[in-house]
């Protein structure tokens, strides 16, 4: 039985009003690569946010490593480990890709050196690229920066936000290569993707997230053998 | 020749006084999007605690200085935790906290002057002497000034580019939710920001005073112009700010030599509609873009 790290038992969040996670049953397993897919605009970025704590959670619970974190701040959420490297990178335009890299480790600075060491070897094109501003990176360099930023904060769950985003084929292969090695390494990563094709294989679980509600959820190679549940969902 | 000096040296001196009243507006208004209308009350406050320390309570001037701006600092933290954090939790922050805060101002404002009165006095943190170059005769105590103000200046860059706790300020200011997804608690920079800009006020006040007079109301004009020079930098750009206050002061020295001292304010407001035509968005400001 492998733990589990990240927990969210029944959980409802929304804006102003609107719902737009309905009570949210999943977890992430430690060392896990635990996928949501589902169409744009059906909450998972919301339930990243809510996860990370910049949007509350109206009912339910949000538990890591067992003890509760949904009425805790952001930061406190961070400190505690948990990582959301968001969607559309949200870097630090005027600040050099280094200094990027320092703000994620803003929360744990301890092993600073170590963990820089490890996200220039993991990512050579930001050792290159470390005293130019982020705000002058490609669309594929950016994505790197966010995803290494995330990395220097080390913690217990890694949450990744689209990665793919708007990126070339060819570029988004490189980042689903570093994303795969760090579940290799035992990284317990929570990502959200829109294609589930592309993580099929790799994903140790994956969920159906379609209106606010899980709607499935199994292996990568059960969800491909399901062409329906793919029609229907993902409209592929 | 100079002339030139003299211009130099009193546009030199009045650009620093800019530059310290406005790093502080400009580091509010990066980081918390509050255009902080007591800004000016603040810096009057600061001249008087100055005053009222070596003159009532006969406190040293080389102490007088930091205890004002530690005063002003803690005005700021009661401005953060008595109007910004409460108007935050709530809609149209931008503009409840622009009238907070002139309401703010406005007490300060009447509880100096109830204290002090409505008269000029002079402030007494003042150097006598003065540097000869040439025929140019330059008071120490513009001198003095402009050394502190770089003092302070270069110690803010320092403080944003340098430490821990300034890359916070600069990331919340950039984008206050990714701020928070690196563990930055904002509440707390807010508050950072508010008091570091109280003592800056503050110091700034005292510089203004010492070679003006103390009335109660003396921060409005500083205060307007560090407006003024923060919308022609950008705002909340405070690089641009310091670069721009200084051009200003420059600006406004040789103005009044040439023109005269009553075109330096409108040939002021000519040269920012000029900058804003020019650049909507300030000399250093850049347009949100927004990339996928």
């Amino acid at each position: 039985m492998v733990e589990t790290a990240l927990e969210i038992v029944n959980a409802s969040a929304g804006y102003a009003g609107r719902i737009v996670l309905d009570a949210i049953r999943l977890s992430a397993k430690k060392g896990e690569l635990t996928a949501i897919v589902g169409p744009n605009g059906h909450g998972k970025t919301t339930l990243l946010k809510a996860i990370s704590g910049l949007v509350p959670v109206t009912s339910g619970e949000i538990r890591l490593g067992g003890a509760r974190i949904d009425r805790l701040r952001p930061d406190q959420i961070v400190e505690r480990g948990v990582i959301h490297v968001p969607q559309g990178d949200l870097l630090f335009p005027a600040m050099t890709v280094h200094e990027n890299l320092l703000m994620g480790a803003y929360a744990n600075s301890g092993g600073l050196a170590d963990r820089l060491d490890f996200v220039f070897t993991l990512l050579p094109k930001l050792k290159e690229r470390r005293n130019q501003t982020a705000g002058t990176l490609s669309g594929g360099e950016r994505r790197m920066c966010g995803i290494g930023r995330g990395l220097m904060a080390g913690g217990e769950v890694l949450m990744l936000d689209e990665p793919s985003l708007g990126l070339a084929p060819i570029v988004i292969e490189q980042i689903y290569e570093v994303i795969f090695n760090l579940r290799r390494e035992g990284r317990t990563i929570l990502l959200v993707e829109e294609n589930a094709e592309r993580i099929a294989e790799h994903a140790d679980i994956i969920h159906l997230l379609d209106n606010g509600r899980i709607v499935w959820s199994g292996l990568g190679a059960e969800l491909m053998a399901r062409p329906e549940i793919i029609e229907t969902y993902l409209g592929v | 020749m100079d002339v030139l000096i003299q211009i130099v040296a009193s546009g030199l001196t009045l650009g620093a006084m800019y530059a310290v009243a406005t790093i502080g507006l400009s580091l509010v208004y990066g980081s918390l999007n509050m255009l902080n209308m007591a800004h000016g009350a603040i810096l009057t406050l600061g001249g008087y605690i100055c005053y009222a320390a070596i003159v009532h309570a006969g406190l040293h001037p080389a102490l007088a200085l930091p205890g004002a701006a530690l005063i002003c600092a803690a005005v700021g933290l009661l401005i953060y935790f008595s109007a910004a954090l409460p108007l935050l939790r709530a809609e149209n922050f931008e503009t409840n906290i622009f009238i907070a805060t002139i309401g703010i101002g406005s007490v300060i404002e009447n509880l100096m002057l109830k204290g002090f009165g409505p008269y000029p006095i002079p402030q007494p943190l003042a150097v006598d002497g003065q540097l000869v170059i040439g025929n140019v005769h330059i008071p120490l105590q513009n001198v003095f000034i402009l050394g502190v103000a770089l003092m302070l200046m270069v110690a803010v860059a320092v403080l944003l580019q340098r430490t821990s706790a300034g890359r916070a300020i600069r990331a919340t200011s950039m984008n206050r939710d990714a701020a928070q997804l690196m563990g930055v608690r904002v509440g707390r920079v807010y508050a950072q920001v508010l008091a570091l800009s109280g003592a800056l006020a503050a110091v700034s006040g005292i510089m203004i005073s010492s070679i003006a007079t103390l009335t109660p109301v003396m921060g409005g004009d500083p205060m307007l112009k560090a407006f003024i020079v923060c919308v022609v930098a950008g705002l909340g750009n405070v690089y641009g700010a310091v670069v721009a206050a200084i051009a200003l002061g420059l600006l406004e020295a040789a103005t009044q030599y040439v023109f005269g001292v009553r075109w330096s304010f409108a040939m002021l407001l000519l040269l920012v509609i000029l900058v804003l035509i020019w650049r909507p968005f300030g000399l250093f400001g850049k347009q949100q873009v927004v990339r996928l």
